[in-house]
């Protein structure tokens, strides 16, 4: 396995956390498009440490913070869009658009 | 990596932190009513930490946990003004919140974990601490800007903010992991080291850094990716308006001089031309969207957008002289926002309205609030004699004299498009009547007097006579661009 495949699996994971978030109207999904990108970048992190920098644990420690950062984000997130959904009894991001302009 | 780490050097930090989790617990146990005076010992409790903190960490220079964490004058500088402008915006929300909002303890306390999170941003000499201390403050934000609970324009703005601030990181963490890839360290002095050494540039590294340009970007809501700022700016409790406005900026602008300084200033080839554009598409598209709000907070999101695109061209024509102007820039900016502001929260704190046709006729219901928002906005606009004149003075010709002459253009003409809608305001404030019925005089508390006056004079002051100013910046600058502008020239 070359570091290439790797990072070519990140890149998809990675654009298809982006297409996820640009085509998704429900809150929950967007947020779930966003694990795949963190996802991807966790990968992208553990390969770049295990092929280039391999005496280092930079990379590990930069997937270990990224998960901790992800699951606070979450936790925040849910607790955001549920208060979303007791005002507005909607979670799609389409359909908040009391402001325009 | 030295033996021993200085934890005594984070005392700074270790005393914000402390204090938001005293105020934590003192909600415990105090009645709702008397919940008020939290406010006031989250401010003087700054305040302490800053009287403390100035003689504490002068001239030290020193690098924690291997090169992570900075400690040193250009830290110093931005942690004073951090907890400045949260001391400022925590008295400012003390009326406020005992008008509008519930949970008086989480708010101040949240505040302050925020003023901890750009003090660390600051600091941070790596990108990984750089994150983490940038989603502390994001994540304080996002709670924040959707604390008015029964707001429907609260929590669709607190929505759209995480939403896109999660994106956002998203796009920032891949741009620091390939970095990573590309260098092999995340440690700022050493990516200069390598950029210098081989100069090799390879496309894992430029799709980094235009990715973490577009993280940061979002961050500090430049075009194109500014599409949440006004949502924001308009939903969230108004003095967390002010606070975004000019707190999240400040830190966000401590994070990309140093990164841009310390880091990336070897390559600047490759991006001045990025940051360059961004500049000039965020200077004016904000000021000419500006022109069609009717929402005065909503027109004030678009101008601060419009001055992230000012402060921008201070980093694309990096140098020392540059830096400088920035720098100088922001603490103006942030002085001027907080006086517009403060003005704006005594006004909706009496009558609730907050579109800028209900300000006619405000200089005969309140003269000094009609003055001091009409001061602030033409210091905004770069009047002489206020601050704003000074600042954009520095800016624009240290741009001028990095060869971004046409930036600077750009500038001048963004400049003069944003005094219209300033004016507009003033126009409102003194030739238009006041409503019937709706023209009794508006009582400001002393407090808020008090916070608006100061800022005013602050404004002046910078504007009449910014050598004290002007002298501690260029001791902070001299700590991230050691060489002064003769390495910087030389780059060229």
């Amino acid at each position: 396995m070359e570091l290439y495949h790797v990072e070519l699996l990140s890149a998809a994971l990675f654009a298809i956390g982006i297409y996820g978030v640009l085509a998704r109207r429900n809150s929950v999904l967007i947020l779930i498009s966003i694990e795949l990108m963190l996802n991807a970048v966790n990968i992208n992190a553990v390969a770049y440490s295990a092929f280039l920098d391999p005496g280092r644990l930079v990379g590990q420690v930069i997937t270990i913070f990224v998960i901790t950062v992800a699951a606070a984000e979450v936790g925040l997130a849910m607790a955001i869009i549920l208060r979303l959904y007791r005002t507005m009894s909607t979670a799609n991001a389409d359909e908040a658009d009391s402001m325009k302009w | 990596m030295p033996a021993e780490v200085r934890f005594d050097l984070l005392w700074p930090e270790f005393l914000v932190a402390g204090l938001a989790f005293a105020i934590f617990t003192l909600d415990f146990f105090l009645r709702p009513e008397r919940k008020n005076i939290l406010g006031w010992i989250s401010a003087i409790g700054l305040l302490y930490i800053i009287a403390f903190t100035i003689p504490f960490l002068n001239d030290e220079s020193e690098s924690l946990f291997g090169g992570l964490y900075r400690v040193d004058d250009y830290a110093l500088f931005f942690k004073v003004l951090s907890m400045a402008i949260g001391g400022a915006v925590i008295l400012g929300s003390i009326h406020y919140v005992g008008k509008y909002l519930t949970h008086p303890g989480e708010y101040y306390a949240i505040i302050l974990l925020s003023v901890l999170a750009m003090m660390m941003m600051a600091a941070s000499g790596e990108l990984l601490t750089a994150y983490l201390s940038l989603e502390l403050l994001s994540f304080c934000l996002y709670i924040l800007s959707g604390f008015a609970l029964h707001d429907r324009k609260s929590s669709e703005a607190s929505v759209k903010y995480i939403l896109l601030g999660a994106f956002s990181s998203g796009l920032l963490l891949y741009g620091i992991v390939l970095m990573y890839g590309a260098m092999g360290t995340t440690n700022f002095a050493e990516m200069a080291a390598f950029l210098d050494g081989h100069g090799e540039i390879n496309g894992r590294l430029l799709i980094g850094l235009t990715l973490l340009v577009t993280g940061l970007g979002f961050k500090m809501a430049a075009v194109p990716f500014h599409m949440w700022a006004p949502d924001v700016y308009e939903g969230a409790p108004m003095p967390i308006t002010a606070y975004i406005a000019v707190g999240s900026k400040v830190a966000a602008f401590a994070l990309v001089l140093r990164l841009f300084a310390e880091g990336l200033l070897p390559a600047i080839d490759q991006w001045n031309i990025l940051i360059a554009g961004m500049a000039a598409v965020t200077m004016l598209f904000g000021n000419v969207v500006a022109l069609a709000q009717t929402n005065i907070k909503r027109m004030l999101a678009y101008s601060s957008v419009g001055q992230v695109g000012f402060l921008l061209m201070g980093v694309a024509s990096l140098s020392t002289l540059s830096s400088n102007g920035l720098m100088v820039h922001l603490v103006g900016y942030s002085a001027t926002n907080l006086a517009v502001f403060f003005a704006i929260i005594a006004f909706y704190n009496y009558t609730g309205k907050e579109e800028i046709s209900d300000f006619a006729g405000l200089a005969s219901r309140s003269p000094f609030l009609a003055a001091a928002i009409t001061i602030s906005l033409f210091s905004l606009a770069g009047l002489p004699f206020l601050a704003g004149f000074v600042t954009k003075f520095y800016l624009f010709s240290a741009a001028a004299a990095e060869d971004l002459l046409w930036l600077a253009g750009v500038a001048m003409v963004a400049s003069l498009i944003s005094l219209y809608y300033y004016l507009k305001v003033a126009r409102q404030m003194y030739i238009s009547p006041a409503t019937e019925g709706e023209d009794s005089t508006i009582k400001v508390p002393a407090l808020l007097y008090g916070l608006v006056g100061v800022m005013v004079i602050i404004v002046i002051l910078i504007g009449l006579y910014p050598e004290p100013l002007v002298n501690l910046i260029e001791d902070a600058t001299a700590v991230i661009l050691p060489g002064g502008d003769a390495s910087a020239l030389s780059l060229r």
